[in-house]
Formats: C-alpha cells, sequence, structure tokens
C-alpha cells in the first residue's frame, strides 16, 4: 500500500514537471524558421567579453591523428599543424593560392616543370636554415612509395626534385600534371626541418619541426595539443598571442558549452541548430561562410531508369534545394550552381535546375516512367545525413518515384559502395554524398568523382559515369598549366556534365564557427582547416 | 426439532451451491483486481491506446508524413498541440499514428515468444531427461545475452526494419516463457489429478493441454502483459539506432532518435515521443503488476 502511495506521488510530480516543460520549450525555441540566418550583424553591438591571459584554447571536434603533414589525410590534423609547419605556397582566405615560403614560383608549358624561388633568412625551430636542400629531402620523403606515407599519391608523379642552388628549387615530374602548384599548396606539402627528419625518424609525427609562428610544445593524446610563441618568427610582428591549446572535445553539445563559460575562445563547428540561439550573447559571435563542400546525390548512371538523362533531370527538378537547406541545415548554406562549388579554381556558374514538380513529372512522363518507379537511396548514418535523406525522400515522392532510405555505417557502405570490383555488380542506385576539393583545383573535384577512369573501387564516381568528350576535356586540362587554357576546358567540363545530371545537385555547405569577440584573426578557410597564425586577442 | 434441523442443512447446502457458482475463477479473478486502483487505470489508459491504435488516421489532425518546410521546429501551441518537428510535420499526430505500429510490434513479438516459449516449456516440463536438458540449455544460451544485444545481433543478420525487430524481440522472448512455463509444468505435473489422469491411461497430449496448459495459463498471462512493456521499449531502443523502423515511419524510437540534434533547442521533438514510450511501457508494467497480484493464488487480500 505504501508502494501505491509513493507512485501516485511521482506520477503527480512528474504532471507537474510535463507541464512546466512544455511551457518551457515554447519560450526557448521560439525561433524562426523563415528568417536567414545572418549572424555578421551582431558583432558589434555586444560588449567585449572578458578574457585572461594571453593564450587561446580552441576546442575542436575530433581527436588528432598526426603531426606528420606528409602521412595526414584528415583536415583537422592539417589545420593544426598549421600552426607550426608552412609549405611553399599556400591558401588565403578565399582559397587563392599565394606565396608563403616561397618568394616565387613558375611552370614551364608543358605543366612538367615548376620552379621554386625561396625566401631567404628563415631558420627552422630547431636553427636548422631553410633552403632548397631542406625542400628537396621533404619532397624526397614524401614522394618515395618506399616510405608509405598516406599523401604519397599527391606527390607520385614526381620524377625528381632538386635544389638548383641555395634558394632554387625545381621539381620535375613523369608526366603533365596541371594542378601541381595546388598540390604544393596542399597542407600534405608542408615542410618539416630535414634535422628533425633525421633525428626522429617515422616519430616526427610527435614531434613536428617547422618554420611556423608556433612551436610544438606538448601533445596528450587523450586531451590536448599545445604550441607556444616562435619569437624568431620571419614574419614581422606575428605571433601576437603567447600560445594555443588545441582540445578535442567530440560531443557537439559540450563544445558549444565550453565558448559560453568561456574554457575556449573559439570553437568549430558549430552545430548549425545552435548557431542561432548561441550567437550574439555571452560575447559569442558565429561565423558563417560558404565552404566547398559540396553535398550531391549521385545516381547510378548505368541502371535503369537512371540511364535515361530525362529521369536525372527530373529528379534535379523535383528537387525544392531552398527548402534542403532550411530544413538539413537550418539555412546556412548556398544551392549548388555547378558541378564544383564556387570557392575552388575554374569554377564557372551554371544555371540552376529550379524547383518544378510539374516539369519533373513531365520529363518523367517522356521518359516512360508516368506513374513512377521505387528506388533505394543509401548514405551515411548520421543525423545529419539521414535527416536529408528523408527530405529526398519526400520531395521525390511528390513526383511519385517511392524512394527507400538506407542509412549505413562506413564500413557496409565501404563494402556495397566503394569495394565493389566490377561496375555490372554495383547494386548502388542513389547515393547520398559529399565531397571537399581540398587542393582548391577544379581536377581534384571533377576528376575522382565524375571521370570515366574513377569508377569504384579506384576513385568515387559512384554515378558509374562515363562521357567520352568529359574525359578528353579532364585530361587535357591536366597537360597545360596554363590557366586560360585550363579555364576553358573546365568550363566546358561543368557545362556538360551539369546538363547531363549525373547528380542530384544539392547544396555546398557552410563553414562554421564561434568565437569570442574579443578574439581576431582566427577563421576557417573554405575547405574546413584552420588558420591561426594571425590570432589576436583585443582588450 | 430434527425436521426443522434438515431444513436448515439443506437450506445450507443450497447457498452453498450458490456460492460455489458465483465464485468462479473469473469472478474471483475480477473480484480481486478491481480493487487495484492503478492497476485499474493502467488498465482502462491501454484500452484508450488501442482505441487509438484503430482510429487514429480518423482523429488526428494532421497528416503524419505530408512535410511543411514553412514551420519546422514550430514549438507546443494550439494549432500544433506538440509542436512540429525538423520536417514540419505534427508531432501529435504522428505519435497518435505511431500508437499503431508500437502496440502492434509489442504484442505481436511477444505473442509469437509467449507461443514459442510455452510449447518449448511444456515440453521440456513434462518429457524430463534430455528432451528438458537441451532445451533449458538452449535457454541458458539465449539467457546470456542481454536482451538488447542479442536482438542487435539477430537485426545485424535479418537487416534493419520493423518486421525483423518483431523476430528478433521474439526471439529473445522465448526462453522466458519456456522457464516460467516449465516450472509451473513441473509442480503440476506432480500433482494427484495429473496422477490420475495418467493412470486412467490419457495419452500425453491429453494431459498437457487439458490438464497441465490451463494451469499455467495464469502465470502467461501476467508475464505476457509485463513483456509488452518491455519489448515496446526494445523496439523502440532498436529503432532509435536507426535498426527498426525506416523513416518516414512515425514510430516512437525513431521520433526520439531524430530529436536528438535539438536537444537545446526544441526539446519537444524529443519529449512528447519520449514521454508516449514512457507512458505505455509504464501502464503494461502496472498492469501486470496488479494481474499478477490477482492471479496469484498464494497472495492474501
Amino acid at each position: 500500500m505504501l508502494n501505491r502511495k509513493y507512485l501516485t506521488a511521482l506520477l503527480t510530480s512528474l504532471m507537474v514537471v510535463i507541464l512546466v516543460l512544455t511551457g518551457c520549450s515554447g519560450k526557448s525555441s521560439a525561433t524562426d524558421a523563415n528568417q536567414k540566418p545572418k549572424t555578421e550583424k551582431k558583432q558589434e553591438a555586444q560588449p567585449l567579453a572578458k578574457k585572461e591571459g594571453n593564450s587561446l584554447t580552441i576546442a575542436i571536434s575530433s581527436n588528432l591523428v598526426s603531426m606528420d603533414p606528409h602521412d595526414t589525410n584528415d583536415t583537422l590534423s592539417g589545420s593544426i599543424q598549421s600552426t607550426m609547419l608552412e609549405g611553399l605556397v599556400g591558401f588565403d582566405k578565399d582559397m587563392k593560392m599565394i606565396p608563403v615560403l616561397a618568394e616565387s614560383y613558375e611552370a614551364s608549358d608543358d605543366a612538367k616543370v615548376f620552379t621554386f624561388k625561396l625566401k631567404q633568412g628563415i631558420k627552422f625551430h630547431d636553427g636548422t636554415p631553410f633552403n632548397a636542400e631542406a625542400v628537396k629531402a621533404n619532397i624526397d620523403r614524401v614522394a618515395n612509395p618506399d616510405n608509405k606515407l598516406k599523401r604519397y599519391s599527391m606527390f607520385a608523379l614526381v620524377d625528381k626534385a632538386e635544389a638548383v642552388d641555395e634558394y632554387t628549387f625545381r621539381v620535375t615530374l613523369k608526366e603533365p600534371f596541371g594542378a601541381m602548384l595546388n598540390n604544393f599548396a596542399h597542407p600534405a606539402a608542408r615542410i618539416i626541418s630535414p634535422e628533425a627528419l633525421k633525428k626522429y625518424g617515422k616519430d616526427v609525427s610527435m614531434h613536428p619541426v617547422g618554420t611556423g609562428p608556433f612551436k610544438f610544445s606538448e601533445w596528450d593524446q587523450s586531451d590536448h595539443l599545445t604550441v607556444e610563441k616562435n619569437p624568431d618568427y620571419w614574419v614581422k610582428g606575428l605571433p601576437k598571442v603567447d600560445g594555443i591549446k588545441f582540445k578535442p572535445v567530440p560531443e557537439n553539445g559540450a563544445r558549444v558549452a565550453m565558448l559560453q563559460t568561456g574554457e575556449a575562445d573559439f570553437i568549430y563547428p558549430v552545430p548549425t541548430e545552435q548557431a542561432e540561439t548561441l550567437n550574439g550573447k555571452d560575447g559569442i559571435v558565429v561565423e558563417n561562410k560558404p565552404s566547398i563542400v559540396a553535398r550531391y546525390m549521385s545516381m547510378n548512371t548505368t541502371k535503369k531508369p537512371f540511364n535515361d538523362v530525362k529521369v536525372r533531370q527530373a529528379i534535379n527538378y523535383a528537387i525544392n534545394k531552398e527548402a534542403f537547406i532550411k530544413v538539413v541545415n537550418r539555412g546556412y548554406g548556398s544551392e549548388m550552381d555547378s558541378i564544383i562549388p564556387e570557392g575552388l579554381q575554374f569554377y564557372s556558374k551554371q544555371t540552376p535546375y529550379p524547383y518544378n514538380p510539374e516539369k519533373a513529372k513531365q520529363l518523367l512522363k517522356e521518359a516512360g516512367y508516368e506513374n513512377g518507379f521505387e528506388t533505394t537511396v543509401w548514405g551515411a548514418n548520421n543525423s545529419d545525413a539521414m535527416k536529408a535523406m528523408e527530405f529526398l525522400q519526400q520531395q521525390l515522392g511528390q513526383v511519385g518515384i517511392k524512394v527507400n532510405v538506407e542509412p549505413m555505417e562506413a564500413g557496409t557502405l565501404t563494402d556495397k559502395i566503394w569495394s565493389v570490383q566490377d561496375a555490372k555488380d554495383a547494386e548502388v542506385d542513389l547515393y547520398y554524398g559529399g565531397w571537399s576539393s581540398s587542393t582548391g583545383d577544379a581536377d581534384w573535384g571533377i576528376r575522382p568523382l565524375l571521370a570515366g577512369t574513377s569508377i569504384p573501387p579506384k576513385s568515387y564516381n559512384v554515378a558509374y559515369y562515363q562521357n567520352e568528350k568529359a574525359d578528353q576535356l579532364i585530361n587535357g586540362a591536366l597537360q597545360t598549366a596554363d590557366p586560360e587554357k585550363r579555364k576553358e576546358a573546365y568550363a566546358e567540363v561543368q557545362e556538360l556534365i551539369w546538363k547531363d545530371a549525373p547528380w542530384a545537385y544539392l547544396i555546398v555547405e557552410d563553414t562554421m564557427a564561434g568565437k569570442k569577440n574579443y578574439l581576431e584573426g582566427v577563421y576557417l578557410l573554405p575547405d574546413g582547416s584552420l588558420n591561426a597564425k594571425e590570432a589576436v586577442i583585443k582588450k | 426439532m430434527e425436521n426443522s434441523g434438515v431444513i436448515v442443512q439443506t437450506n445450507e447446502q443450497v447457498t452453498q451451491i450458490e456460492v460455489e457458482k458465483v465464485r468462479t475463477p473469473f469472478l474471483e479473478f475480477w473480484r480481486k483486481f478491481k480493487k487495484q486502483r492503478m492497476a485499474m487505470i493502467a488498465g482502462s489508459f491501454i484500452i484508450l491506446l488501442f482505441l487509438i491504435a484503430f482510429i487514429s488516421p480518423f482523429i488526428a489532425p494532421y497528416s503524419s508524413v505530408e512535410p511543411d518546410y514553412d514551420n519546422i521546429l514550430s514549438p507546443p501551441s494550439m494549432e500544433h498541440f506538440a509542436g512540429t518537428d525538423a520536417f514540419g510535420r505534427d508531432i501529435f499526430s504522428r505519435i497518435l499514428e505511431g500508437t499503431r505500429i508500437s502496440l502492434f510490434v509489442g504484442l505481436s513479438s511477444v505473442f509469437v515468444g509467449a507461443v514459442g516459449g510455452t510449447i518449448l516449456g511444456l515440453i521440456s516440463g513434462f518429457y524430463g531427461r534430455w528432451l528438458d536438458s537441451i532445451i533449458m540449455r538452449f535457454c541458458d544460451v539465449l539467457f546470456a545475452f542481454p536482451g538488447i544485444l542479442l536482438a542487435i545481433g539477430i537485426i545485424a543478420i535479418l537487416g534493419p526494419g520493423l518486421g525483423n525487430v518483431i523476430i528478433a524481440v521474439a526471439i529473445f522472448s522465448i526462453p522466458i516463457f519456456a522457464r516460467i512455463v516449465r516450472s509451473s509444468t513441473l509442480a503440476i505435473k506432480s500433482t494427484v489429478f495429473v496422477e490420475a489422469a495418467r493412470s486412467i491411461g490419457a495419452p500425453a497430449r491429453r494431459i498437457i493441454w487439458k490438464h497441465i496448459f490451463p494451469g499455467t495459463v495464469s502465470s502467461i498471462i501476467v508475464y505476457f502483459t509485463m513483456r509488452i512493456g518491455t519489448s515496446i521499449l526494445t523496439a523502440a531502443s532498436l529503432s532509435f539506432l536507426g535498426l527498426g523502423a525506416q523513416p518516414p515511419s512515425p514510430e516512437w524510437g525513431a521520433m526520439l532518435s531524430s530529436g536528438r540534434d535539438f536537444l537545446n533547442t526544441a526539446p519537444h521533438v524529443t519529449f512528447f515521443p519520449g514521454f508516449a514510450i514512457f507512458i505505455t511501457v509504464l501502464a503494461f508494467n502496472l498492469l501486470g503488476d496488479g494481474l499478477r497480484d490477482a492471479l496469484d493464488p498464494k497472495m492474501k487480500d
């Protein structure tokens, strides 16, 4: 009997809690879904938040893998390396190529020989002078297949690297590759002190020694990585902060809380759902900028009904991209208007497929699928991908295409998509995925995804798209380093493939970073990597 | 005096007979069950749930699948009692629709499990010896896995989907029923009336079904009811993990999972489906408790 009394009391109190909660939820989540998010506006309005000391804490989303740039294939580790290590060339805020350790550079007309003039008087953190021999040691290391480095593929074409004189470095390729300069601007081509390479060997991944504004300090793999000021940095006046602590915090909520309490000064990514409520409070500024991460749904062009271009175009017409951005990305993104995002070199704008279900139905009718058909979309099983696929299911349902959503974990996806040995055995119909071309060049944004030679298991052409004309243009663009000629070729490829529609073109994501308003000079590049070289704390 | 005494006696016999007539097992059960107030409330709530399951398409204010992109994640209001989800669908309507799925999964999986388990339990208890050993060791193996882990394993083999969730939950319900029925069977097997039936040459099948099985029914019913709650919970968990119901099905666990990202900004997306699961499971458990109290002959009221 006593038990029952408690139970009644428990139930009653529960009801009260529920009522209170319902009331609260009404207030706290009263965000207007129709409003386009604007994050810039609130920056000036709020007073500077308080900050003690002159070092930074940056919370990041996953654990760091390696500090060896030649053996790293995640953007995040690369970002952290960028505070300590520098390359010959690099990217600025908008992904435009700029010289870093090189004074100037030039490419031969046949895109086979690349010559770099190096800056003088630069020293590595361990005192070793920076010169052409140092660069050669690095390039020889990464281009040697015996070293089994993850970034070997980017330098596999290197025939020989030579130090012409103390400050001139030249690299010769086995065959023309017009996008090679971009590979040198990629994080993988950062230069490590040759002394450190000798001293630590493979363990250099735990002891990075470079020329950057910060020196490596300590790395506790379970908790944080810290870097400290390099007082002898070759750029006068930098760095302006004493050190940076990078802390991996995988849980979105915890990362956001760290920014709110001031435990972290900069976090990324900010979950899009929380950007709106976070921005403009507690001295927090959320910054969103177009990234080069493209989201698309590929269609297996070798299988019925997707072998018919009309069906593929119909699917493009049937999807409301604006609503996609609103539902899946909470407004933080932009419509895709070419096969590569705007941030990549040689991008050329195409006419987007407008949302037009009527036209889609008509095209389906012309293709002989008046009553629609049933198909399946595959994709990752994280919540964003699942939301996106469910959205596509709803949209295509409106034109009579019944889509089954099958989220899979990464291992299954690899098995079922990327390891299929023969195109005929490919079960995939639709695949929802994304791509970020981290070299900033059109080639890496198109060739691995849409060239005829790139079908799985070799590369990532999951649409099994084969178009001779396109292949010719893609390869042709690599035969020269002349930007004008390359631009022409890529413009033609983009137009051709855009009309052929092997994908349903969806959106380009925004990069999402949150910071305290006293912090300046830390920003995300369009490829999602971080630049903290010029960090300043305003007082 | 003697005459009157006889009359009184007869009267007594008459009343005795009448009382015995009134006290059928069912009415006796009902008399005890009525006293359990919580169980009565839980029972009526469950009846309401069944009603909702049948008429939800007619009473739901909105469609459960039709998205409304201009109205995403809006908080509870008079228009949307439980707010809307990430696609602008009315959560209240979806919960109503989801009732049918949850009840169907709960009932059918436990039913399959109960039938399988009862048959195995009766056989194992009645025949004993090596048959008993085999069946019980098989049950022990299944018991060795935590329920949800076993279900995930089964789903991994069969592939995700609601139908497979039913099979998975059914399979891990089997050993529980088998063990309970076996113990009742052992007890009843040694009673005098079974002995009597056996001695007049009744075949095994008749003894099992006519004499032993009815005796195990009360514990089966109690456990059946309790199990429904657990299996609704398991099915919801599997859907939460993305192994059960597939979108756009308004299964409660799947709805709960879809709200994870909005816990801070739109808690209603997770709260209401979670509450639906909570109250349904609680109702089945309370009903099960009440049934046990009413059906157990050893319980004194």
